[in-house]
């Protein structure tokens, strides 16, 4: 398990987006590296978990995959209740999910974590032809917004894993300490980490 | 576990006179996982031991089977179907010695499993659903789909959008006369009942009664009577309230029944929604083998929603002693997922869920979701009204 000078984190990290923007294909690519053309819509929500090694740290992420149906929305909060980390997902041929991805980003915003990282993620970047969202409109709202922005295919693998990396990297536990001391591994995420290598 | 062993010495047993399925000697020394095709053409991965459950399954089928055979050649063929069995307050009142004892009968024998042939039949009649279809023109659901052609409306394009995305694969489900027929149901559906419209979630529902059904009128039926008369009002509705009433209901009766797990999982910061929920809204078709789904709604069709309680329940205590090793969400999760695929024996699952669970009344449950309406509704109006103050704001 944990060597030295290693950090072991536990990071809930929660995918929302209009329904058929590929929140779920997203996360198959990233967990299992596959691509379907017809993914089962997702009921609820469905969990997965994908650990990745960035700088001296190891990051578990537990993914929440949530249901994109509007109706589904009431059920969000029980998701990204106490996430570091969120993916917000919209169709970039489908001008209608950037508007509902916009939403989203203010009720996060709202409720959700302060210190919540926080990713635009274009999906189907793949389908040029059928751009309907250009990459400024989307860059300018993520940086006006606190966000990084990344255009992704699930089909194609572009840019999955790496805005997988990049989360896992702003993490405010994985960024090197400015002065470090025992008070950062005073907060509660760190604190069951230790927890879970001493028991499991 | 429970019966484990003699379960897989009758299995071993059994195998000798199934040829059917039966894994080849390199698979079973190799412990390899299997796919196949099961009773209602869903692929399934198991290994042998699941195999070997699944024969044992077949077999029980067909005897229950010949149980059910018997009575209808000793009672008449459509024997359960009095009108005062479904209803108890009835009964009391028209004693009939002869209708109490079949309704006694008929209460154990569908909790052992309707016979997959009867199941349309005996579905159509005990859950209401022939009743429903009878106060209609008989042409009610032709007339319906003939005038909702063609319609376009948020409900319909979002069905479209699922049809190839529920149960991708199967082999008559996922082939265009499948989308078709699950297409017409769930949209003529959502014209009968604007409040539901089509809510994610029927479509698993729905596709599991066209399969069990064989026809897609009897499936609309049976989904009609399952959304306005079985379950309970507003599951599927615009916020999910009547979703958001069982979850809670739910997390009570684990408390009282499970108190060691509930514990455990609180201070794990889990909410058992996490999971329930999708069970709840698909009822268990997502989760549980098809023919261990079927074997709850036999149940569910007979005597109501409480079961689905029973089950969730269930499926937490079969799991206690893993439960309450866990120490992250994750391993909750998989634990519950690894336990809900591989119940393919249904009897497993039911014998618990109805010996080991403290029995509940319509009433009781009626009572309980009337208690917690309250704090749902304001909980969901609150989320609106923040909402609607950010878009305030953002202006």
């Amino acid at each position: 398990m944990a060597t030295s000078g290693n950090k072991n984190i536990n990071a809930k990290l929660v995918l929302l987006g209009d329904v058929g923007a590929g929140k779920s294909s997203l996360v198959l690519r990233f967990v299992k590296g596959q691509f379907v053309e017809f993914q089962e819509s997702t009921i609820g929500a469905a969990f997965f978990s994908q650990t990745l090694a960035v700088n001296d740290a190891t990051v578990k992420f537990e993914i929440w995959d949530t249901a994109g149906q509007e109706r589904y929305h009431s059920l969000a909060p029980m998701y990204y209740r106490g996430a570091a980390a969120a993916i917000i997902v919209y169709d970039m041929t489908n001008l209608a999910s950037f508007e509902r991805a916009k939403k989203w980003v203010q009720e996060l915003q709202a409720q959700g974590n302060p210190n919540m990282v926080m990713a635009l993620a274009g999906n189907k970047a793949d389908l040029l032809d059928a751009r309907k969202v250009t990459a400024e409109e989307a860059q300018t709202y993520a940086q006006e917004h606190g966000l990084f922005f990344m255009e992704t295919s699930a089909k194609t693998a572009t840019n999955v894993n790496d805005i997988f990396y990049e989360i896992a990297k702003r993490l405010p536990r994985v960024q090197p300490a400015p002065n470090p001391s025992g008070m950062v591994l005073m907060d509660r995420p760190a604190e069951r980490t230790a927890a879970a290598s001493c028991c499991s | 576990m429970y019966g484990t062993l003699s379960k897989r010495d009758l299995a071993l047993e059994l195998q000798s006179q199934i040829p059917i399925l039966r894994p080849s000697i390199h698979s079973r020394r190799a412990n390899l996982t299997v796919k196949f095709q099961d009773l209602y053409g869903f692929t399934v991965e198991g290994n042998v031991d699941d195999v070997n459950v699944l024969n044992e399954v077949r077999e029980k089928v067909r005897e229950q089977g010949r149980v059910w055979w018997a009575l209808e050649a000793s009672k008449g063929a459509n024997w359960y179907l009095q009108p005062e069995i479904s209803n108890g307050i009835a009964l009391k009142s028209s004693l009939k010695i002869s209708a109490l004892a079949n309704a006694i009968t008929l209460k154990r024998l569908i909790r052992k499993g309707i016979p997959p042939v009867l199941r349309p039949k005996v579905w159509f009649s005990l859950s209401g659903a022939a009743k429903k279809k009878s106060t209609v023109p008989e042409s009610y659901y032709n007339d319906l789909i003939k005038a909702v052609e063609g319609k376009v409306t948020a409900a319909t394009r979002q069905i479209d959008h699922d049809l190839p995305r529920t149960f991708p694969g199967h082999p008559w489900l996922d082939t265009p006369e499948g989308h078709a027929a699950l297409r017409r149901v769930l949209v003529g559906y959502s014209f009968r009942d604007s409040d539901v419209g089509y809510c994610q979630g029927l479509n698993y529902v729905a596709a599991l009664l066209l399969l069990v059904m064989k026809t897609e009128e009897d499936a609309f039926w049976m989904l009609a009577v399952l959304l306005e008369n079985v379950l309970v009002n507003d599951c599927y509705t615009t916020n999910l309230s009547g979703c958001h009433v069982e979850q809670r209901v739910f997390k009570d009766l684990l408390t009282k029944n499970c108190p060691g797990i509930a514990a455990h999982l609180e201070a794990l910061e889990f909410d058992v929604s996490l999971v329930a929920t999708e069970w709840f809204l698909c009822l268990f078709s997502k989760s549980l083998p098809s023919e261990t789904t079927l074997r709850v709604w036999d149940i569910l069709f007979y005597e109501g929603a409480k079961v689905l309680f029973h089950v969730a329940l269930a499926i937490f205590k079969m799991k206690e002693d893993e439960l309450l090793l866990t120490h992250h969400v994750g391993d909750v999760i998989n634990v519950l997922q690894r336990t809900t695929h591989e119940l393919f024996d249904p009897d497993d699952l039911l014998t618990v869920a109805f010996d080991k669970i403290g029995s509940m009344t319509t009433t009781t449950l009626s009572k309980q979701r009337k208690k917690q309406e309250p704090a749902v509704m304001a909980e969901l109006d609150q989320r609106l009204r923040r909402l609607n103050s950010l878009k305030m704001e953002d202006k």
